[in-house]
């Protein structure tokens, strides 16, 4: 549709504007029902989400105005948003950052619409408690899921070594590593990519021998022994070619198209449950997923079901119930769910689950059964990371771990700097 | 203002009385030519002096973008040279590539330069092409390119392939990632090439005939003649190109994908300030890096304007 004004028209409509700006009112038309959305991820889940917007506009709901952009200017572009008193009504949210913008009171409590504009009646308990700060729900689980290695099944096969599965270990990989080496296929792709510098990697390792990456105050869960042995071990993967080299894995920038089994520089890589149907998109061969490697036979507990991603809700306090309709909507029409699968993570609405489950892909059913049968390497969900988590993973934890893989320290020298670079962070102002 | 009021103040000046009669006096002089900047008084102050002003007062705060400032003093100023090891990573990589890629560009450009000077045919061709790539240097696409050309197997290894040279991952390796940054800032040698060319066309021809009557060489003509009479244009595009070194951020951003990687080896000025700002919520210490920037190039062709007057040669 086209909207066709003359002079007259447009100026009749600009003195208009002016006159409503001048008595404080905001034109109908640019507040309207409408509701801003905003999230991140990459086209196929911009073309879900859009439909399902569409499906919830012809049944009569409020139009969506959504916007997506990737992870990294995600951040960036909601926090200036919100400091520019301009947040969108439904906002995307990770577990890294609830805590940040909900006691910051950039969104909204939303206990109030529970049993009514929003039906959570048979919603995972698990999945609605990662939702809450201080007691009280801020964002609204989109799905369940839990990090994973994401396997080239093809790869493989060409080597003729078996793929990992629940019970391997980092000594099974290695052994998989010297089969790569020694079949040198696609110019000398290697078994693993290196997860040195992967913070949830390092999260599960600590995980599974009952340490944490933090404590629920904040504070870093190991020492500088647990992280030269880290360290250690990578550099040990890395001298026998087990895993990329450090150039190789400083290509990788966060972008999906530049990780090391979509470059075809590694068969497997750390990853997560819900990604791999994006993944599957973007490789000619066959994509699976299994857990991360265990530290030693039976060692489990390193995994938890993760809520993905919520919808917190922002901006106008006038729209935020017709916010929270939408949510509802989101999480538990059938229909939505149809479109929805589980790009997002697995279903938190038992209904919806089952009856989305027949209906899935192959990748799908993998990425549901995954997260559905972790069993043993289920455990309890960690407290939201502390505020500096996000700057010690980007600036100490990348930095030092790529200063370890190319030599520029020894891993002794790196586990002490992390320590005592990220106790600084957590400490200090 | 009507044009009543305007009648009165001609007829106020015309008596020379009070102050009203000046403004009004002025009004009618120079009014239209104000009435005629304003859209861009309303952008410059707006949008330009208004943030500015604002982000001075944020550098002296803890600004998080969510909640409302506190005044801390100079406290964001101290931590900037007393506790901020990547504040000092972030100015090695940026001084080294002010340091190499400005000589390098401008002694490439020149090169160049003289070149096309040489009476060419298809000149405006040869000009038009060169300058390519300072049109688009700058933008997203090439700095994907360039990951393209300079990773492990990217372009530029296949091409020493031929010569028996396995070259290492450029682009990600940070012992060479600056230098890769460099060669793309070279690569834009366009507009410093257009002024040289320029410059160069000043230059009357009978000097160089009578160096040659005198018997000197062309290199010596280079150094005796083009090179002191080129220094004006020397010395204006080292300002330009400088000032441009220092705030160069898109390349940086988009090969390390905002992470500054591999080793902060490739961590611009610009873009660790991008990263406290947005990442990490420090608006109040990113304005401070960022007033520290403008003192920086402030300081930077304050020193050139003092020295120029030893170096640059302006006869006429």
């Amino acid at each position: 549709m086209t909207i066709r004004l003359d002079r007259r028209h447009f100026l009749m409509g600009s003195s208009a504007l002016i006159a409503a700006g001048a008595a404080g009112l905001r034109p109908a038309f640019a507040q309207g029902n409408n509701l801003r959305l905003i999230f991140w991820g990459g086209q196929d889940r911009a073309d879900r989400t859009y439909k399902v917007a569409d499906l919830y506009a012809e049944g009569g709901g409020a139009q969506i105005d959504g916007e997506f952009l990737a992870w990294n200017d995600y951040w960036t572009k909601l926090a200036t948003q919100v400091a520019g008193g301009n947040a969108p009504n439904i906002i995307q949210m990770d577990y890294r950052y609830i805590v940040e913008y909900a006691t910051r009171g950039a969104i909204r409590p939303l206990d109030q619409f529970v049993g009514g504009p929003l039906q959570l009646g048979d919603f995972d308990q698990d999945q609605l408690e990662g939702g809450k700060v201080g007691g009280q729900l801020f964002g609204i689980s989109l799905g369940a899921n839990s990090v994973a290695v994401l396997v080239n099944e093809t790869a493989f096969e060409e080597v003729g070594v078996a793929p990992p599965n629940r019970d391997s270990t980092y000594d099974d990989y290695m052994a998989m590593g010297e089969a790569f080496n020694s079949a040198n296929i696609r110019g000398g792709i290697k078994a693993i990519s290196d997860g040195s510098y992967t913070e949830p990697m390092l999260d599960n390792w600590l995980r599974q021998q009952g340490l944490s990456l933090y404590t629920a105050d904040g504070q870093l869960g190991f020492g500088e022994e647990e992280m030269v042995e880290w360290f250690r071990m990578w550099q040990g993967l890395r001298e026998a070619g087990v895993c990329v080299s450090a150039e190789d894995q400083a290509l990788d920038t966060g972008a999906m198209e530049s990780t090391m089994v979509i470059m075809g520089k590694s068969a497997t890589m750390p990853s997560n449950s819900n990604q791999l149907v994006a993944y599957q998109s973007l490789s000619q061969d066959s994509l699976t997923i299994t857990n991360y490697p265990r530290i030693e036979p039976g060692a489990g507990g390193g995994h938890y079901r993760k809520p993905s991603m919520f919808f917190s809700v922002g901006g106008d306090e006038a729209n935020a119930q017709a916010a929270a309709e939408f949510i509802s909507f989101f999480v538990n029409d059938p229909d939505a769910a149809q479109v929805l699968g589980v790009e997002r993570g697995i279903p938190c609405s038992a209904a919806v689950r089952e009856g989305l489950a027949p209906t899935l892909d192959e990748k799908s059913q993998i990425a549901l059964n995954f997260v559905a049968n972790l069993g043993d390497l289920l455990g309890p969900l960690p407290p939201p990371p502390p505020p500096k988590a996000g700057e010690i993973d980007a600036s100490v934890l990348r930095v030092i771990g790529q200063e370890v893989a190319f030599g520029a320290r020894s891993p002794e020298d790196g586990g002490k700097a992390f320590v005592t670079e990220a106790t600084a962070l957590l400490t200090g102002a | 203002m009507t044009a009543r009021s305007m009648e009165t103040g001609v007829s106020a000046a015309g008596r020379a009385v009070g102050t009203q009669g000046v403004w009004a006096r002025i009004w009618q002089q120079d009014g239209p030519g104000y009435l005629f900047l304003l859209p861009w008084f309303i952008g410059f102050f707006g949008l330009t002096v208004g943030p500015m002003l604002t982000s001075l007062y944020l550098s002296f705060t803890n600004f998080d973008l969510l909640t409302t400032p506190d005044w801390i003093g100079a406290s964001n100023y101290v931590r900037m040279f007393t506790a901020d090891p990547k504040f000092a990573a972030a100015m090695r990589v940026t001084f080294f590539f002010v340091l190499f890629s400005v000589p390098l560009k401008l002694a490439f450009a020149l090169g160049v330069a003289m070149l096309l000077n040489r009476g060419l045919k298809g000149l405006p061709l040869y000009r038009a092409i060169f300058y390519l790539p300072s049109l688009i240097g700058a933008s997203v696409a090439i700095a994907i390119l360039w990951r393209q050309l300079f990773s492990g197997d990217g372009l530029v290894n296949q091409f020493l392939a031929n010569f028996g040279i396995d070259g290492p991952s450029w682009i990600s390796n940070p012992r060479y990632s600056l230098w890769t940054l460099i060669i793309l800032s070279i690569w834009q040698f366009g507009s410093p090439m257009i002024i040289f060319l320029a410059g160069l066309r000043q230059i009357p021809q009978d000097m160089y005939e009578a160096a040659s009557l005198d018997g000197a060489s062309k290199w010596r003509q280079f150094w005796k003649i083009t090179l002191p009479l080129l220094t004006p244009v020397v010395f204006f595009n080292a300002i330009v190109q400088t000032i441009e070194a220092f705030k160069s951020f898109t390349p940086a951003f988009v090969i390390s994908g905002g992470t500054g990687q591999p080793i902060n080896s490739t961590l611009f000025y610009t873009l660790y300030l991008y990263q406290e700002a947005f990442g990490f919520f420090r608006m109040g210490y990113a304005s401070a890096l960022a007033w520290f920037l403008l003192v920086m190039i402030a300081a930077f062709t304050a020193f050139s304007f003092l020295t120029s007057k030893y170096w640059v040669h302006y006869d006429d």
